[in-house]
């Protein structure tokens, strides 16, 4: 039951604050000029007449370095909201006078990060349809696995965002928040340096990126999205000759021991804040 | 610890709370150890960085104690279903500014397990004692901290509570403020309620509280009553008429003289009947003997100072600071 009244409160926070009518304008403003120039590039190709395969093979590219964009903004979007989640409640005071009610901490915890994801699952998915509806519609193309692309994206986020709830239960807002930021950074440089290393075969590099991948798996989810929205073609081509290997076309999806790794990594870093937040002092 | 002690609303044994810190361990409660009856006013007082804000945190279970015990309404620490029973003002207070200050009571009413039949009535209550029925629906980030120390006092107000905690609650007040705040707690003094009253303003204190205890460097250094606390050891006035010289004699012993009323210092409550009976036999009338009484605010400096004077040649022994947040 308090569990709930946090998750509502933290929702009706986001309203009151005008998050939603922010995120809701600059994403129509995103998705606008996306969509022209998207009409634009079809409209140029047909004049000149190029084959809908060649037009196909464009929009395969620029699904993915869209996707790669979109996946950008909800990691960044996840950590800076779910950062002064707990941390501004701490540092202004607001949970000294809530604390004293018969709420567990869990309950602010769970609460906070059930409404956070709810929000984040909901705006990657709607988003999500809107755009690859906007594609179909202009290009006639439609990659092949939409929806699990948007899981494994909404999957990205959410962990970006546990990460940065669990931060905040000790760090100040901002510090958590960046931490967040550089490490989801870090991962993402490690996997470039690890399609370098396969194509250089430099196993150690590729051990190491593949240990830092594990420990936060931003990295490995994308490369999920991204394998569920390459064509057949670019997947053959990356799985038959590494030195294709790169964020954007990945040879073979995660493995499904993966997808459980980042399952698990997520309900051990949010029990961990719960921990951490109980054990706080304040 | 006896924990059967049914007429506590606290009681604390050596509560103790150390923060570490690179420089040495930061001490902020030495080793608290008192006792809060229930139904009672009890003012809890300090100087600045004595430790009271972190045993109120200690009490409601928003820290955890690095030793000692303590029980609230007889439960443990931080017991959850006692909570339901207790109200808390803190001394920062803060409340979520972007809702409406009936918002802000009815999330609390929630989280504090009120009956929804009854929250309404609840609300509407604290906010008419408070003074804030007619701002109930302007959001809290118009109000001036003033009105947010209300709020506050009225989060700490609802549902009724056994035992309400208020940490500095007029620091933002004006005096008008502060004689509606008077008023509250006498109101729930007449209705039972324990309140631990944390403040620096001593006259306040001495007008509502019935007993106190003065915490300093992390430890009680003195508590009893407010009468007990602030009549000075031994002194008497004793207002006579007919003074001859062997009146004159007695009273001088150990006493002066002033405009009809007479100090008579160093003389033990038993001995007070044989000062007047010799008096009387010494052809003195004798109108009235009355305890000599300090202000709490003169008694809390002088039992500051000499806490320090006994403590400073300690210090060295620990190297530990005392800087309670």
């Amino acid at each position: 039951m308090h569990l709930l009244i946090v998750a509502v409160l933290t929702l009706r926070e986001a309203a009151r604050r005008r998050i939603f009518a922010a995120v809701a304008v600059l994403t129509v403003l995103a998705v606008g000029l996306t969509a022209w120039g998207m009409w634009r590039i079809a409209a140029s190709m047909q004049q000149r007449g190029e084959p809908a395969v060649e037009v196909a093979g464009a929009f395969a590219i620029l699904v993915l370095l869209l996707a790669y964009m979109f996946s950008v903004v909800l990691a960044v979007g996840a950590a800076f909201l779910s950062a002064p989640a707990i941390a501004s409640d701490v540092e202004s005071g607001v949970i000294l006078a809530m604390l004293p009610r018969p709420i567990r901490r869990s309950d602010i915890v769970l609460g906070k990060w059930i409404a956070l994801v709810a929000l984040l699952v909901a705006y990657t998915f709607a988003v999500g349809a809107i755009e690859f509806t906007l594609i179909h519609r202009i290009s006639g193309y439609l990659p092949p696995h939409p929806l699990r692309a948007l899981g494994f994206l909404a999957s990205e986020g959410t962990v970006l965002l546990t990460l940065a709830l669990l931060l905040g239960t000790r760090l100040s807002p901002i510090a958590a928040g960046i931490t967040a930021i550089v490490l989801f950074g870090l991962t993402w440089i490690g996997g470039i340096a690890q399609s370098i290393a396969l194509a250089l075969r430099n196993d150690g590099v590729v051990h190491a990126v593949t240990a830092l991948s594990l420990t936060l798996p931003t990295d490995g989810l994308w490369r999920g999205a991204a394998y569920a929205l390459e064509p057949a073609v670019l997947a053959a081509a990356a799985l038959t000759d590494v030195r294709r290997e790169s964020p954007f076309t990945v040879g073979a999806p995660p493995p499904a021991a993966f997808d459980w790794w980042a399952f698990c990594w997520v309900a051990v870093v949010l029990y961990a804040a719960v921990v951490s937040f109980q054990k706080r002092d304040l | 610890m006896d924990t059967t002690a049914g007429d506590d609303a606290i009681r604390t044994e050596r509560l103790a709370k150390r923060y570490p810190a690179a420089a040495g361990d930061i001490v902020a409660l030495r080793g608290l150890t008192m006792s809060v009856r229930r139904g009672e006013t009890f003012g809890f007082l300090g100087p600045n960085g004595a430790g009271k804000t972190t045993a109120i945190k200690l009490l409601l279970g928003l820290t955890h104690p690095t030793s000692g015990e303590a029980m609230v309404l007889g439960a443990r620490l931080g017991d959850r279903l006692t909570r339901r029973r207790i109200g808390y003002l803190p001394e920062l207070f803060r409340y979520q500014d972007w809702l409406s200050a009936r918002e802000v009571l009815g999330l609390h009413a929630a989280l504090a397990d009120l009956p929804a039949s009854s929250r309404g009535t609840a609300i509407d209550e604290a906010l008419t004692v408070v003074g804030l029925a007619q701002r109930a629906d302007d959001r809290v980030v118009t109000f001036s901290k003033g009105m947010q120390q209300r709020l506050g006092l009225a989060v700490a107000l609802l549902g009724a509570p056994d035992l309400v905690f208020l940490d500095e609650p007029t620091s933002a007040l004006d005096p008008l403020g502060r004689q509606d705040v008077r008023a509250v707690i006498e109101r729930l003094r007449a209705r039972g309620t324990t309140v631990f009253l944390n403040s620096h303003l001593l006259t306040e204190v001495e007008r509502v509280c019935d007993r106190v205890a003065v915490v300093h460097r992390g430890v009680v250094i003195s508590e009893g009553t407010v009468a007990d606390l602030t009549r000075e050891s031994g002194a008497v006035r004793v207002r006579v008429a007919g003074v001859t010289p062997a009146v004159a004699a007695l009273l001088s012993r150990n006493g002066t003289a002033a405009d009809g009323w007479h100090v008579v210092d160093d003389i033990a409550e038993e001995a007070i009947p044989a000062l007047v009976a010799s008096l009387v036999a010494a052809g003195a009338r004798v109108y009235a003997v009355e305890p000599i009484r300090q202000s709490l605010e003169d008694r809390f400096v002088q039992l500051l100072r000499s806490d320090l004077s006994g403590v400073s040649s300690d210090a060295s022994v620990d190297s530990s600071r005392s800087d309670a947040p």
